[in-house]
């Protein structure tokens, strides 16, 4: 299936599909920093590669990115992405104090990582019960660098299949009063080839309600 | 005032003096500029992937460092240029994630500039700077006017650095 054949019926189903996803992943990140997460409703965007840097805030935004593969019955990636700040913020208060100055000493990479590990799970999990598939998180990797450089890599891994990119995106922010909001983007990029195997399940899903 | 203007993902673009091309985040893609001095013209192009593989989507050849350099050496020639004057500069491929090692082999980042300079091999035109692979991003400003190319990057102690 190549994204081209995509109704707009599938694009709901993904967009519900990753809202539930989403929603489990929310509810973890709230526990584990002790404040509410909230979500906006997520979007299903279909557009050339060339446009996703700009999609992300520009291609030089500083930015920390972790990034998964998704393996099991489908196939894809998750990328993580947070403004330099938001990780710093995040970092500070998972581990209850601030790195002076290079905040991505191991400890800060490693939670940070850590973060996008258990965002992944979650949602991985809630979609995995929901469409009844094996989806599998890899080990993360985390760049800290200018947005485009830090997602080149999934732009190089799609344009090998064709010169669209679909992205399912949710952005997510925490309520803390003072300023220093945590905040960031939450991207599912599903490969061309695995796209049948998400719509066959989730079609299979509307058959049964 | 100098036009400046952006070459996107997977795009190549030919400009001439006083004009600027950038191109903005390189990762593990690659950008290539040709520069003729005597006519101050020249192109940069943003390419991904090496060459296509059969059963690749060709549609967009300039998404592949080979045809991306071939069609800007082509586009330069056809205005004018002489081959041999022809200078290339190569920047980018690096490995931004280093888990993300390409299987037993070498990353993508290697492959697009091994690519590079095997093409311009054959085409017989000297690479006369290159500022290539480690684990950042590359922003490049290449200002036809001199057939210099800035790079700029966030990452700590790097400067931005002319080549």
């Amino acid at each position: 299936m190549t994204y081209n054949k995509l109704t707009e019926v599938h694009l709901d189903a993904l967009r519900e599909v990753s809202n539930v996803g989403m929603g489990h992943a929310a509810t973890a990140l709230s526990q584990m920093v002790g404040e509410t997460i909230y979500l906006h409703v997520p979007q299903v965007t279909l557009t050339d590669i060339m446009n996703v840097p700009d999609l992300l805030g520009g291609p030089e935004q500083v930015v920390v990115g972790v990034t998964l593969q998704v393996r099991g019955d489908a196939r894809g990636n998750i990328l993580l992405v947070f403004p330099r700040e938001s990780a710093e913020q995040l970092v500070c208060h998972l581990l209850g104090r601030c790195p002076h100055d290079d905040l991505f000493d191991e400890m800060g990479i490693s939670t940070v990582k850590e973060v996008g590990n258990i965002l992944a799970s979650s949602y991985l999990g809630a979609m995995s019960s929901l469409l009844d598939l094996s989806l599998i998180p890899s080990i993360p990797a985390l760049a800290n660098d200018m947005a485009g450089a830090v997602i080149d890599f999934l732009l190089i891994e799609l344009s090998e299949e064709g010169d669209q990119a679909l992205m399912i995106e949710t952005e997510f922010h925490g309520n803390s009063p003072d300023e220093k909001l945590i905040r960031g983007h939450f991207f599912l990029l599903p490969d061309p080839a695995s796209l049948e195997v998400i719509i066959d399940a989730v079609g299979g899903l509307n058959d049964n309600t | 005032m100098t036009i400046r203007e952006r070459v996107g993902i997977s795009e190549y673009r030919i400009a001439s003096s006083p004009q600027e091309l950038v191109t903005y985040g390189l990762g593990s893609c690659l950008g290539v500029t040709i520069y003729d001095p005597e006519s101050k013209r020249g192109g940069l192009a943003h390419t991904l992937l090496p060459k296509p593989r059969p059963g690749m989507d060709t549609s967009r050849k300039s998404k592949f460092v080979e045809t991306a350099i071939r069609l800007m050496v082509e586009e330069l020639v056809e205005r004018g240029a002489a081959l041999d004057c022809l200078e290339a500069k190569v920047f980018g491929g690096a490995n931004m994630f280093e888990s993300l090692q390409g299987e037993g082999g070498k990353s993508i980042g290697e492959r697009n500039i091994d690519c590079a300079r095997e093409t311009l091999a054959d085409l017989g035109i000297v690479i006369t700077a290159e500022d290539v692979a480690g684990n950042f991003g590359r922003t490049l400003v290449f200002a036809l006017a001199t057939g210099k190319v800035t790079v700029k990057s966030v990452r700590e102690g790097r400067k931005e650095l002319e080549f």
